[in-house]
């Protein structure tokens, strides 16, 4: 079977979130798709996943579910970004640079 | 915050969760379906579908409260595979927060309650003091009392009640004491409190039927009207409605129920919770003697009888209040003072907090009601002791699973956790069982208070802040005896511990355990010894109130009193009246002879007036004043009290001339070493003549109190004094109340609407005026007893352990030929050294705190020897009583078994 890298792991939240932002209301099998599509195919979201986290952004108040008729005319729970949600993107972005920063000068060539 | 809610949301529509995560699951699979082109395909990507969802679940659960139920879950077992154990832990912490919450209930029902009014902290009471019983005061009785009053003229009320900066509302009530009241043609004694025309709109409370006294019903010449309490309406009316506007007889006046008020009104004195309602106008209209007519009640400044309440305006504080009153009530006094000597001594107003209404309740019981809370605070102690005790134990005993369960990585702080919950779980049960023992302990006690009394209106009830108090209580009592043992626990070495077998006795840090162990128990003998002492104390004084000679014979007499004054007789009717009545009784068989009085003695019945002694010079500073007891001429011979001088009272001395019996203790106050029989003296007003002759001098009795200096007594004629109600006094020759039904029948027979009341026995009138010694010896002997049961069953836990540990050693001693007595002394031995060690440091604590009890003790002292000493050799009797056992199974221990133990 062909082997994809997963996604480095606690930055899921980002992802949905700044998808989110990005596109507005989404549901999950739309978020996904985005994410896999951008990523140029490099990141697999492991599709499944993506609802626990879901989840878990609903109780943090990030993200607000409303349920909606999707294109193939079924009900399918659309997320949206939350003013919340919002100020936790910025943060989580920084958070992100910093570590990236720090890997970036850890293994660049002296 | 709102994550909480969230979730607590979740809790509450589950399924829809359940079915919405399926659902959006389901939709994703069906577009990635189409978009792969099959559905396997789409499946395999997406992942474990249920471990997917129970993810999902868990995002939403508490990991806190699941591990919580799971803690619980093995409490519960744990507590399951030791049954002993777990009885003996919440029996004795049943007692021991029962005992805490009955006592607190009663102090929470005292002091802690608010009038059941509208805003109550706004209230204030005004009162007055001086520093005597000031001259310009009218109408109060005598100074003992001190000289601190909330009683004011009438004119003095409408003079404050015209400042309305600082109070918005004031009004004004005075005890009616008990009227004769005729409902459906049945006349009985109820209580009754008169009101101004603003009590009940300053109070804020709404009628439970009809309306209430208004300033309309308050003045003179009114219809007379009257509000009913709740349960009076209860009790007579049914709660019938048709009640309001029916004509009652108050004192043989008619009155018409106007309104019925709310249910748990009761007034402003929790301890008096009158029945009927009356206008303060209509006062009058009840006098009972010449000194109350309404000239006097309302325009007599000088005649003091109304007490008020007032309601702070908002952002007025208690002391501006009180300065601006102050002030007004001054100017109102010093307009009122005609001579200089009026002057010296004024009362000065001021406020007391109202919110709890008047503070008769609160005086009498809140001292011993804090003393007894410290006691049971004691008890628990040493219950929690016990219980700590009994967990060290077991946490040596359970050494092994904490060693397995922190080499598999249990956290520390995990162990310390679900061990707490353990103790917390075990308090709990005992705190739900404790209220039991707490409602069979509010019984008690208000059975031991009440002590016979018919009217007893202090109700203590497991209200909610009580529960409130019961569950922090039991929750914090867990943590206390929990906490220590827990982290103990927790602090094993763990090879060692893993290496034990299950039989093999635990070692090394053990020691340490049973280090904690001794101190336990060392120190639960001497809070133990604390509560002995105290109840050698208390009982004591009982004995001592008991053995008191009183001066007449208070056995085989039944009392109570009729009020004729109430139902319309008068002057010189009225006493033929109470005479008739006596003659009746006389008539009964078993009786031996009937006396008659106006009030009973020892029943805190006070009655003082001027006494003038022509050829004597008034003593220098004091006022003559003598106690005074109305009497027929059986009364001395029928209470058995002798005549030392001269004669006593006799049938034709009822009519006139003048004449008294005084007691000893009155013929050497006034007359030293001279005979008093044949002198004059003179009662009451200074300035008339002394008109009455002492023929006799009686044996001197204890009046009003069994304790106290005992006053100088005149007993006069009845008939010769403005009498109201009268006590009679049946000698019998069995069981006095017995005679009750017999003397209620005559009564009814007689058909004048005269009821009976204050039916009781001369002892046990006795007894009541003792009830708080007497509660106080009974309580505390109860928790003394059960302080020393619980410190004796740590005891025995604990000699029983340390015997079962040494099995090994002390079979060794047996085999090398130690004898059975030598081993039963070895382990005496190390109890009397506990005893002794806790002993000692009960007694320096005792030296230290006993003199809180001394205001509460009568005839012995804190430090008394000899109560010291008989609790030293109980503690020492039971703590012996406690390791016998194990002694003497540590000395049945068979040689061959103790070797092979290991």
């Amino acid at each position: 079977m062909e082997q994809r890298p997963d996604i480095p792991p606690g930055t899921l939240c980002m992802l949905i979130l700044k998808t989110l932002a990005r596109l507005g209301p989404m549901h999950g099998y739309g978020i996904a798709q985005h994410i896999h599509q951008i990523s140029g195919d490099v990141l697999q979201v492991e599709e499944g996943s993506l609802y626990p986290a879901l989840q878990r952004m609903l109780i943090k108040g990030w993200v607000a579910g409303e349920w909606k008729q999707s294109e193939n005319n079924r009900r399918a729970r659309f997320y949206s970004l939350t003013p919340q949600g919002r100020k936790q993107l910025a943060s989580e972005i920084k958070e992100f640079e910093r570590v990236m920063a720090a890997i970036v000068r850890v293994i660049q060539p002296a | 915050m709102r994550e909480l809610l969230r979730k607590l949301r979740f809790l509450l529509r589950r399924d829809q969760f359940e079915k919405d995560l399926d659902d959006e699951m389901r939709h994703h699979l069906a577009l990635k379906a189409a978009a792969e082109g099959s559905a396997e395909q789409a499946n395999r990507h997406f992942g474990n579908i249920t471990l997917l969802k129970e993810e999902s679940r868990t995002m939403w659960t508490w990991t806190f409260v699941e591990q919580l139920a799971q803690d619980i879950r093995y409490a519960l077992r744990a507590m399951a595979v030791n049954p002993l154990f777990t009885t003996m832990a919440v029996l004795s912490l049943a007692l021991g927060i029962g005992a805490n919450t009955a006592i607190y209930s009663f102090l929470d029902a005292i002091l802690m309650r608010a009038l059941p009014v509208e805003r109550p902290q706004e209230l204030v009471i005004l009162k007055w003091r001086a520093k005597d019983m000031p001259a310009v005061v009218h109408g109060l009785n005598g100074s003992r009392s001190g000289a601190i009053s909330p009683n004011y003229p009438f004119a003095a009320y409408e003079t404050l009640r015209s400042n309305q900066n600082v109070l918005s509302t004031m009004f004004a009530y005075a005890s009616a004491w008990g009227l004769n009241i005729v409902v459906h043609e049945q006349a009985e004694v109820v209580q009754g409190l008169y009101v101004s025309g603003g009590f009940y709109s300053g109070l804020g409370v709404p009628p439970a039927a009809g309306r209430l006294i208004q300033d309309n019903d308050d003045r003179p010449g009114a219809t007379p009207v009257t509000v009913i309490s709740y349960n009076y309406w209860q009790r007579r009316f049914s709660s019938n409605a048709n009640a309001i506007g029916q004509s009652i007889l108050i004192n043989k006046v008619p009155f018409t129920i106007a309104g019925v008020s709310a249910p748990g009104f009761f007034g402003v004195d929790a301890s008096v919770a009158p029945n009927v309602f009356i206008p303060l106008h209509a006062a009058p209209l009840l006098a009972q003697s010449p000194g109350e007519d309404g000239q006097r009640m309302f325009f007599n400044h000088n005649f003091y009888w109304v007490e008020m309440m007032g309601r702070l305006r908002p952002g007025v504080s208690i002391q501006q209040a009180q300065t601006a009153l102050a002030a007004q009530f001054h100017s109102y006094v010093e307009s009122t003072a005609s001579t200089a000597k009026e002057k010296i001594d004024m009362p000065a107003l001021w406020l007391q907090e109202g919110a709890s209404g008047l503070d008769s309740l609160r005086e009498r019981y809140s001292q011993p009601l804090y003393l007894l809370m410290a006691m049971v605070a004691l008890i628990l102690t040493i219950a929690c002791m016990n219980i700590a005790n009994l967990l060290l134990a077991r946490s040596a005993a359970r050494r092994r699973e904490m060693a397995v369960r922190l080499s598999l990585g249990a956290g520390r702080l995990r162990i310390v956790r679900q061990l707490l919950t353990e103790s917390v779980v075990l308090s709990l049960l005992g705190g739900v069982l404790g209220l039991f023992v707490a409602f069979w302990g509010i019984q008690a006690i208000t059975w031991l208070l009440a002590n016979g009394r018919e009217n007893f209106t202090l109700h203590a009830n497991l209200s909610l802040p009580v529960l409130g108090f019961t569950l922090a209580l039991a929750i914090i009592t867990g943590i206390i005896f929990g906490l220590a043992p827990a982290i103990q626990s927790t602090k094993i070495d763990l090879t060692p511990a893993l290496k034990e077998t299950r039989a093999s006795a635990p070692r090394g840090r053990l020691r340490h355990a049973i280090g904690a162990n001794r101190f336990l128990i060392v120190a639960q003998i001497a809070l133990s010894l604390l509560l002995v002492i105290a109840a050698n104390l208390f009982v004591r004084t009982v004995s001592n109130l008991n053995k008191i000679d009183l001066g007449f014979n208070r056995e085989n007499i039944l009392i109570f009193s009729l009020n004729a004054r109430q139902a319309g007789y008068k002057d010189a009717a009225l006493g033929r009246f109470y005479a008739d009545m006596r003659d009746r009784f006389r008539t009964i068989p078993g009786v031996r002879s009937v006396g008659l009085s106006d009030f009973p003695l020892i029943a805190h019945y006070w009655s003082s007036q001027d006494v003038v002694i022509p050829g004597t010079q008034p003593r220098e500073g004091k006022r003559d004043q003598t106690c005074l007891l109305n009497v027929d001429e059986s009364f001395l011979s029928t209470m058995q009290i002798p005549i030392l001088l001269g004669r006593g009272i006799e049938e034709h001395d009822m009519a006139s001339p003048r004449v008294a019996v005084v007691t000893e203790k009155f013929a050497t106050t006034f007359f030293g070493k001279e005979n008093p029989v044949g002198r004059m003296i003179g009662i009451g007003n200074p300035k008339k003549p002394a008109d009455i002759e002492i023929i006799g001098v009686a044996k001197t009795t204890h009046y009003n109190a069994l304790t106290g200096e005992i006053p100088t007594v005149v007993y006069t004629p009845y008939t010769q004094n403005p009498i109201r109600q009268m006590f009679f006094e049946l000698r019998t020759a069995g069981d006095p109340l017995a005679l009750t039904k017999t003397v209620r029948q005559i009564v009814d027979q007689t058909g004048t609407g005269v009821p009976i009341t204050n039916i009781n026995t001369q002892a046990r009138q006795i007894d009541q005026t003792i009830t708080q010694e007497r509660t106080f010896a009974d309580l505390c002997t109860g928790f003394a007893a059960l302080a020393l049961l619980i410190a004796c069953v740590g005891l025995y836990g604990t000699m029983a352990y340390a015997v079962a540990q040494r099995t090994n050693e002390i079979g060794i001693r047996m085999a090398l030929g130690a004898e059975r007595r030598g081993i039963i002394w070895m382990v005496l031995r190390e109890v009397l050294a506990l005893v002794s060690a806790g002993l000692l440091i009960g007694l320096a604590a005792a030296w230290e705190t006993t003199h809180f009890l001394a205001p509460l003790l009568y005839g012995t002292k804190p430090n008394d020897p000899q109560a010291i000493s008989l609790a030293v050799a109980i503690l020492i009797a039971a703590a012996l009583a406690a390791g016998y056992t194990p002694a003497w199974r540590a000395s049945c221990i068979d040689p061959m078994t103790a070797l092979r133990h290991e």
